[in-house]
């Protein structure tokens, strides 16, 4: 009788596993087919498993048409944005671990991070937008770096700070006893012990700073400094019928991200262990 | 400390602190303060007119259809949605637990979704809900079933959203789950083990309670996300049919950018702000809870 | 310590190509950035910048190819940031007169008098008067780029069958749907652009206007009138005979089934769609297609001018170079290039009355005729909007949601409420 259980369990959990991973993989499947497709073949009424006659053209005209900018842009924004934001975060969560500012600063700022992670971004897309105009950062890459700091900055401080909340002081206050400077404890001590908890904020950062799509659609309108969610977009539009480029930039725009997901998955779970301890 | 010592102590606390500080200030104390004033007004974006008008941008929103729907919306996709992935993610989590040939792999692959762009996800998925020649209806027909209007028929619209979203950040809470399972010290296993209990009671009465900081903390995630939902409509289905997948986020951007009525865009907003206030609230109290 | 200095290093190394990103410029190449529409509008703007090309060869283009409703956002935005990230923009007529009043549009009638040159007559008049600012007078801020003039489209072979030659009125249309839908199966009687919005308003407004009604009167809303009523009441009946996913239907639908053949009539083509009907490798329903006039009812059929005009932002950095491209876009060499290639239609006398395009575009005369004596939309600052809203509403009567009488109410409060 156990036996037999035993065998159910592991054919239910193989089925599970199988359906699990099927779902996850279809898409991306789908993705790698319809970019291989011609024209033709992919509006035919009857969706095809794999390429009646493959074709490299989609991502020929792709490329030509550019995408390496966008790309590039894509890259920079999110590497700086992300770099950014590691580093003020930080900075100000390790402050408000370790000190306790008056009038109740530490709560209050941490209560305010919280409410602008919930704030859907188009409240303040409006009116930053003037402001931005104003001081000339419309239109250009810095002004989207620190647009995305209203994703980004909130995440990673709420992050970092829980990641240096549970660390204990001990070490710090050995090394101030040693003589040695607050930034040097912070860079030579602190940094190290939380380092996978940074690089998992890290790589969660990029990724959302990878995928934004509403501050880089209305700061940005020189087409040479678009960013690849805005160029992506596009391609879905009232005359989509070309499900070909779309896919093949689709996966041109996921490669990077899907060959670290290696990384990712190793260092959230790092990361995210040790938070949860 | 010495005095002197103390006060560069203190000091480079401020600094450090300062810079997130001013920069999260100005990017968002002065667009809220903005916005706050804007919504009195009748303001074109385009003309740069000004006129106030008291109350009236918030009496007529709140009286529009159009907006009580986006709001019931953002609701429904909200609760729907960051409850289902946490669901499921709880369970896929449960269910992969024990250790397999190939769990690395199948756990990379599990996560990949979460990993790509959305819009490059919107529009794989745009491809299979198309109506005609979309792979879902195909399969549907092919099991002798009617075609379903994914993105066209407005009862469905926004469950096929949903759906999208599932697919997309159930990785999430799954990683979440599973990452607060593997640190769960394996003598609680085995002591339960050693007291008789069968696989179900360990998973509902042992492993679920431990887990359930990490399960709200998950749904709360999810909660703050989904609630923000835009760029998933403005991709799949511009907000119809018939307006059934308008959300708050997307009718500000329709009256802040196709109409350029920043005035009832900036009532929208603050309307908004209150229902973020509520959940930050809510929230707030939780978080505390926790840390007591 | 190393990790961290190499984290530095890449930093210090983007923060600065970040900043000057965007920023080369080689000397002695102008870039004129374009934002234009996708689809066929976006290879007819193709075709023009090749031709410039060859005798400018010094002049580099990027050109924006963008969805209507994109196409009105971004170039708002942009023109209000004035950054002069744009050189040419194409503006759909309606929505010309909000940028006209906005002030934003350099001033072309000046620039034709600096350069000594004055608008080419062939230029249809009626055309050129809508970019002019107050209409029709004014001051000339956009030329036109595409004649789009609405018109209705169906299978004359099919409607023979059952009497008719040429619609004169609604009412036939409808008779002729019923008796379609009654004896062919597999064709789809009537067919228009369901999705909510500018889609199924322009598809609605022949039938609104021939039932004698009106969006503004005097500048204020008519949607409450017994013509209005009768006009909304008559399109739910015709949209029976309509397929089911209607309401997700746009160009794309409405233009891939009469080339296929399976839809009998569609009461709202734009030439700008339909420039493969007479092509055998693409169209299926060579020769039995008859694009026309709209049927009257109440009113005489009085066509829809859907003009693209094109325009130059006053900060662009290359006024004169755009103003020179423009001069190219519109010339009769380009038009007809255009024409034949894409099927986008022109806005010149002579361009319609080349003899193979008259063949393979049969309906150029009545569209030479609606451009010289159709009608615009009316010309207000609050278009998007009032169109946003009659869209929303029609389509809710469409599906069910709600009467005609109440859809109607709706829309009258609304607008009313827009306008004030």
């Amino acid at each position: 009788m156990y036996r037999l259980r035993k065998h159910m369990n592991t054919v239910l959990f193989a089925l599970v596993l199988i359906v699990l991973l099927a779902i996850t993989i279809t898409p991306i499947y789908w993705m790698v087919n319809t970019s291989l497709k011609t024209p033709r073949e992919v509006i035919n009424p009857v969706p095809t498993l794999t390429p009646q006659s493959p074709t490299l053209n989609n991502y020929r005209t792709v490329f030509e048409s550019g995408l390496w900018k966008n790309f590039s842009n894509s890259v920079v924004v999110a590497i700086s944005a992300t770099f950014a934001s590691i580093i003020l975060a930080f900075l100000a969560s390790y402050a408000l671990v370790r000190y306790r500012f008056p009038l109740r600063m530490n709560k209050l700022f941490l209560v305010w991070v919280l409410v602008v992670r919930i704030l859907p971004p188009i409240v303040l897309a409006v009116p930053l937008f003037t402001v931005f105009n104003q001081i000339g950062l419309i239109n250009t890459l810095p002004g989207l770096i620190v647009a995305f700091q209203i994703y980004t900055l909130p995440y990673s401080i709420w992050l970092i700070y829980g990641f240096l909340k549970s660390l204990p002081a001990e070490f710090e206050e050995a090394a101030t006893i040693d003589g040695a400077s607050p930034i040097r404890i912070l860079f030579s001590i602190v940094a190290p012990l939380v380092r996978s908890g940074i690089i998992a904020t890290s790589i969660f950062s990029l990724i959302l700073a990878w995928n934004e799509f509403l501050f880089a659609l209305l700061f940005v309108r020189s087409p040479k400094l678009l960013t690849l969610p805005v160029v992506i977009s596009r391609y879905i539009g009232e005359y989509t019928t070309q499900w070909g480029e779309l896919m093949a930039i689709g996966l041109f725009a996921s490669l990077p991200i899907l060959l670290f997901s290696n990384v990712v998955y190793k260092k959230q779970t790092e990361g995210f262990s040790m938070s949860l301890k | 400390m010495k005095q002197s010592q103390r006060a560069a102590y203190n000091s480079f606390f401020y600094l450090i602190f300062a810079p997130a500080l001013l920069l999260i200030l100005f990017l968002t104390i002065y667009p809220i303060s903005s916005i706050v004033y804007d919504s009195f007004f009748r303001y074109d974006f385009i003309s740069n007119t000004r006129e106030f008008i008291g109350l009236q941008n918030y009496s007529r929103i709140i009286g529009e259809e159009l907006f009580q729907r986006s709001f019931t919306n953002t609701l429904i996709f909200t609760f729907v949605a960051s409850t289902l992935e946490v669901i499921l993610g709880v369970f896929f989590a449960f269910m992969l637990q024990r250790k397999f040939r190939g769990k690395r792999i199948s756990s990379l692959i599990i996560i990949f979704p979460m990993i790509i762009s959305t819009m490059v996800i919107c529009a794989v998925w745009q491809t299979f809900f198309h109506y005609e020649i979309g792979l879902f209806n195909f399969i549907l027909g092919k099991l002798g079933l009617s075609p379903v209007g994914w993105l066209t028929d407005q009862h469905v619209a926004l469950f096929s959203v949903i759906l999208v979203d599932i697919w997309q950040w159930t990785p999430f809470a799954f990683l979440i789950i599973q990452a607060g399972m593997s640190s769960i010290p394996s003598d609680i296993f085995e002591a339960a083990q050693i007291d008789g209990a069968n696989r179900r009671q360990i998973s509902f009465r042992i492993t679920l309670p431990i887990l359930s900081s990490q399960i709200l903390l998950v749904l709360m995630l999810r909660t703050i996300d989904t609630f923000r939902l835009f760029d998933k409509v403005y991709a799949l289905t511009g907000g119809g049919p018939a307006n059934a997948t308008q959300t708050l986020s997307t009718f500000i951007y329709r009256e802040g950018f196709s109409f350029f009525n920043f005035g009832r865009a900036s009532s929208a907003s603050v309307l908004t702000l209150f229902v973020v206030a509520f959940l930050a609230l809510f929230y707030v109290r939780s978080l505390l809870k926790e840390d007591n | 310590m190393k990790r961290l200095s190499i984290v530095v290093a890449i930093a210090l190394l983007l923060i600065p190509s970040a900043v000057f990103a965007g920023g080369a410029q080689e000397t002695g190449v102008t870039t004129l950035t374009i934002a234009g529409r996708d689809g066929a509008y976006g290879d007819a703007m193709e075709l023009a910048i090749a031709s410039y090309q060859e005798a400018n060869p010094n002049v580099e283009f990027e050109l924006l190819k963008l969805s209507g409703s994109e196409l009105k956002e971004q170039s708002v935005i942009e023109l209000r940031g004035g950054t002069g990230a744009f050189d040419v923009i194409l503006i759909d007529d309606p929505f010309l007169t909000q940028l006209q009043e906005a002030g934003w549009l350099a001033d072309l009638d000046a620039l034709y008098q600096e350069k000594g040159l004055s608008i080419d007559e062939d230029l249809v008049e009626n055309m050129v008067n809508i970019g002019r600012y107050p209409y029709p007078n004014g001051k000339l801020l956009a030329l036109p780029h595409v004649g789009n003039v609405a018109l209705f489209a169906y299978r004359q072979d099919i409607s023979k069958k059952y009497g008719v030659d040429k619609f004169a009125t609604w009412t036939e249309v409808l008779e002729v749907a019923k008796k379609i839908k009654a004896n062919e199966g597999g064709m789809t009687p009537v067919l228009f652009r369901g999705v909510q919005g500018n889609p199924i308003v322009t598809g609605f407004l022949p039938i609104y206007w021939a039932f004698g009604a009106d969006i503004l009167v005097d500048g204020k809303p008519a949607f409450n009138t017994p013509e209005a009523l009768n006009a909304l009441e008559y399109f739910l009946e015709l949209a029976k005979y309509a397929p089911e996913g209607v309401t997700a239907y746009q160009s794309a639908q409405v233009s891939d089934a009469l080339l296929a053949g399976t839809a009998a009539m569609a009461i709202e083509v734009w030439p700008g769609w339909i420039g493969n009907l007479e092509n055998p490798e693409l169209s299926n329903v060579v020769g039995k297609v008859k694009i026309a006039a709209h049927p009257g009812q109440v009113n005489q059929s009085s066509s829809m001018i859907g003009a693209w005009m094109v325009g130059i932002p006053k900060d662009s950095k290359n006024i004169d170079a755009a103003f020179d491209f423009l001069l190219h876009l519109t010339s009769a060499e380009t038009q007809e290039a255009i024409a034949r290639e894409t099927g986008v239609p022109p806005t010149r006398h002579s361009v319609h009355q080349i003899a193979d395009l008259v063949a393979s575009y049969p309906w150029y005369p009545a569209q030479l005729d609606g451009q010289k004596t159709g009608s615009v939309r009316p010309r207000t600052n609050y278009w998007s909007e009032i169109e946003s809203v009659f869209g929303d509403y029609l389509q809710r009567a469409l599906v069910g949601n709600l009467t005609a009488k109440q859809a109607l109410n709706e829309i009258q409060t609304r607008v009313a409420e827009i306008v004030e």
